[in-house]
């Protein structure tokens, strides 16, 4: 009889919640966090990477940075088969949207028709909802650089700064306390390792714990979305001082 | 482009402003396709039989006391006068009024069909629609059935909480607001007429005399129209039909030749 | 027969169309307007089969109308003639478009039957606050050109070479209206078919509006009810 409203995600429970949508935002709550900072000259995503071994190869240089289009990246908090499947129909749609209006498709726009693919599986009987969070940094030429935040129910909103994953509330506070709005691009990579630094379970952080990407615009007005290589970002770690392990546990 | 004048033949082809690249379009069908491997001919065929009803004269003019109609009463087939008392304005409710040119089969049925649309407007909103609403749900119809065949040429003529209102819509999906209209293959006759005669500001008298002389005179130069003059007013209270009149009769009221007093008598020309 | 041009000036973008509503040799109407307001800053003029032209410029208008509705921010001059010329593409080879016409936005419901090729030939002058005044040649069969100066119909003949000798970039609007009147002077001394009548619209960053009409035979105005 306790399964009565939790099996089921089309069906509210009598006190009005979607018993399996919360589950499936319990699941984000476990994986490798990420964060995105919104600055003045860009917008900066960092990820950590939960699954660390010697003997895995990937043929991705990312597991949590996807780029959808030249102008949309995404960092990913959830199930990762869930997510292939959300960037994919992402990526069509921004390509479905440049064939009919030849411009890049508006960064809301495109979190809009992925939330509302998230949405129906929250409303279409015998389904699971995608186990999925996303930070979106992108660019339009409309309202800027951007930053989203988006759930598995399909709920999506603008933020200046914003953490999924493992520890996102912890993270939150943090960017709430340190966050300037006239913050630079460096300023937000370096804000975005300390926050992350102190939210993660390991003691020590090091590059291939580590993800960051970077969406901004070129000297010549182009967007750009760059992916730090793991040399620069044991260089960046040392230099603002996040990587000492001593430091953190005093 | 050529200039087509297939229009102003007293039996127009319906396709007659289409060109060969249509034709290699076949439309989706939507009904069962006739037994035949020549399509593009039994097409042809089905529209020759179509063809005939199009010689008609109609016409509708706004003027300041409402919106004045006239029709012919003629049905043809070719050389063929096939009745001498069609009734080409159709009532559609008692504020509106449909001319038919064209197909009479199409224009019957659309335009009955176009009353029923209409009265459940009336049931829904609790008030008649508009002529441009009417107007506008029969031009959407035979826009969707564009290329099937259909063949109307008609004028929605009516009194709605705006004050007159007069629309011209064809089988291609056209549809014009206008003053002044007439349709059919007496229609530049009546035009002539109608365009020389008419003043915003006439009596109803004035008016239904000017539309049954424009018929009359159409009657008299195409052949393909004739038989009775019908005319019928729309006010603010409905419409009414006013006349309708043996263009016959009406001949020899208004044809303009005055009998010859003097007999000419042959004179032998001398020197030729 | 047909007339309907624009150019772009200085900061401004004009079209002007023929006004002649005909059916073989006959004239019904002489004061249809042809250039339809797309939206607050977009004008479309189209000439074309009189069913096809109304149908599809009020399709498009519909569509660009709930784009604006669904983004809040309007599509620019460059997105909505993409936009016109796939839907003018798509219909060209229909039949079977009817399946991508339900998956598709259905703005109006009349049209589920089966999709045709519009037979309709379009000039988009829109203004736009980063690019200025832009003008889009789209004809039927879905070509897409930008253009300074487009014209379509029987007029362009004319039109064409008129501002092919006049046009220069950088005009005013007295300049441009100038020009467009020399235009119409030529089809009406030169067009067997000439229409008599033509309507003059603008855009530019006050939005799109009525110029001027030019008239030389006048029909019985529409009283205001």
């Amino acid at each position: 009889m306790s399964r009565r409203y939790d099996s089921r995600t089309t069906i509210f429970s009598p006190e009005g919640r979607l018993y399996q949508v919360e589950y499936a935002m319990e699941a984000i709550g476990n994986a490798g966090s990420a964060i995105g900072i919104l600055s003045k000259d860009g917008v900066v995503l960092v990820g950590e990477k939960k699954v660390t071994s010697k003997l895995l190869q990937t043929s991705t240089s990312t597991e949590k940075m996807y780029k959808i289009d030249d102008h949309v990246a995404c960092a990913v908090a959830g199930i990762m088969s869930d997510a292939n499947i959300l960037i994919n129909t992402a990526r069509v749609q921004a390509q479905r949207y440049t064939y009919a209006y030849q411009e890049p498709m508006p960064v809301e726009q495109l979190v809009q028709s992925l939330c509302d693919t998230k949405q129906g599986y929250t409303q279409f009987g015998g389904l699971r909802p995608f186990g999925v969070s996303f930070l979106f940094a992108g660019w339009d030429k409309n309202y800027g650089f951007q930053l989203y935040m988006s759930d598995p129910s399909g709920n999506y909103s603008g933020w200046k700064a914003a953490a999924i994953g493992a520890n996102n509330q912890a993270a939150q506070s943090m960017l709430k306390q340190d966050y300037k709005d006239d913050i630079t691009r460096e300023e937000a990579v370096q804000l975005a390792l300390k926050v992350l630094s102190k939210t993660m379970d390991s003691t020590s952080l090091t590059s291939e714990k580590l993800e960051l990407a970077e969406v901004f615009l070129t000297p010549s007005g182009n967007v750009k979305y760059q992916v730090c290589s793991s040399d620069s970002l044991s260089k960046l770690l040392v230099k603002f001082g996040v990587t000492q392990p001593a430091t953190e546990a005093s | 482009m050529k200039l087509d004048t297939a229009g102003m033949e007293s039996a127009a082809p319906v396709w007659g402003s289409h060109n060969e690249l249509v034709d290699g379009f076949s439309a989706a069908p939507s009904f069962e396709l006739p037994n035949t491997t020549d399509f593009d001919g039994f097409q042809k065929e089905a529209i020759q039989m179509v063809k005939p009803a199009k010689g008609t004269t109609t016409l509708a003019f706004i003027f300041k006391e409402g919106v004045m109609v006239a029709a012919d009463s003629r049905a043809s087939m070719g050389g063929y006068i096939s009745s001498q008392s069609v009734k080409k304005i159709i009532e559609i409710n008692p504020y509106m009024l449909g001319t038919m040119a064209g197909g009479a089969a199409d224009c019957q049925f659309w335009h009955r069909n176009l009353g029923i649309k209409c009265r459940l407007h009336e049931l829904a909103n609790k008030r008649r629609i508009s002529v441009t609403g009417a107007s506008k749900l029969l031009a959407n119809i035979l826009y969707s059935y564009r290329g099937m065949g259909l063949s109307v040429g008609t004028m929605i003529a009516g009194w709605d909480e705006t004050g007159p209102g007069l629309y011209y819509v064809d089988n291609e999906g056209g549809r014009l607001k206008g003053m002044r209209f007439s349709v059919g293959s007496g229609s530049p006759y009546a035009y002539g007429v109608l365009d020389n005669g008419y003043r915003y500001d006439m009596s109803v008298e004035e008016a239904a005399e000017l539309a049954r002389r424009a018929i009359y005179h159409a009657t008299f130069r195409d052949g393909a129209s004739g038989g009775v003059a019908s005319v019928y007013y729309v006010g603010p209270n409905g419409w009414k039909k006013l006349s309708g009149d043996d263009v016959g009769e009406l001949h020899y009221r208004y044809y303009p030749v005055m009998p010859s007093t003097v007999e000419q008598e042959m004179v032998e020309v001398t020197g030729a | 027969m047909e007339c309907v041009f624009g150019l772009v000036g200085n900061d401004f973008a004009i079209v002007a169309a023929d006004t002649s509503a005909v059916h073989s040799i006959l004239v019904h109407k002489s004061n249809e307007d042809k250039i339809m307001i797309l939206d607050s800053h977009k004008l479309i003029a189209a000439s074309g089969e009189s069913g096809d032209r109304v149908q599809f410029t009020e399709y498009i208008q519909k569509n660009v109308a709930l784009y604006q509705f669904r983004n809040g921010i309007p599509l620019t001059t460059a997105a909505a003639a993409n936009f016109t010329r796939g839907e003018l593409a798509t219909a060209l080879r229909k039949s079977l478009s009817y399946l991508f016409f339900l998956v598709s936005t259905i703005v109006n419901n009349d049209i589920w039957f089966f999709q045709n090729p519009y037979f309709v030939n379009i000039l988009l002058a829109g203004y736009d606050k980063e690019t200025g005044p832009s003008l889009f040649y789209i004809d039927y069969i879905a070509t897409l050109h930008k253009v300074d100066k487009g014209a379509f119909g029987y007029g362009s003949y004319f039109s064409l070479a008129m501002m092919d000798r006049h046009y220069h970039s950088g005009m005013t609007v007295e300049e441009a209206i100038d020009l467009v009147d020399k235009c119409i002077m030529e089809i009406r001394s030169r067009l067997v078919v000439a229409p008599p009548n033509f309507v003059i619209k603008i855009v530019d960053k006050d939005g799109a509006r009525e110029y001027a009409w030019r008239e030389s035979v006048k029909d019985a105005a529409v009283p205001l009810a």
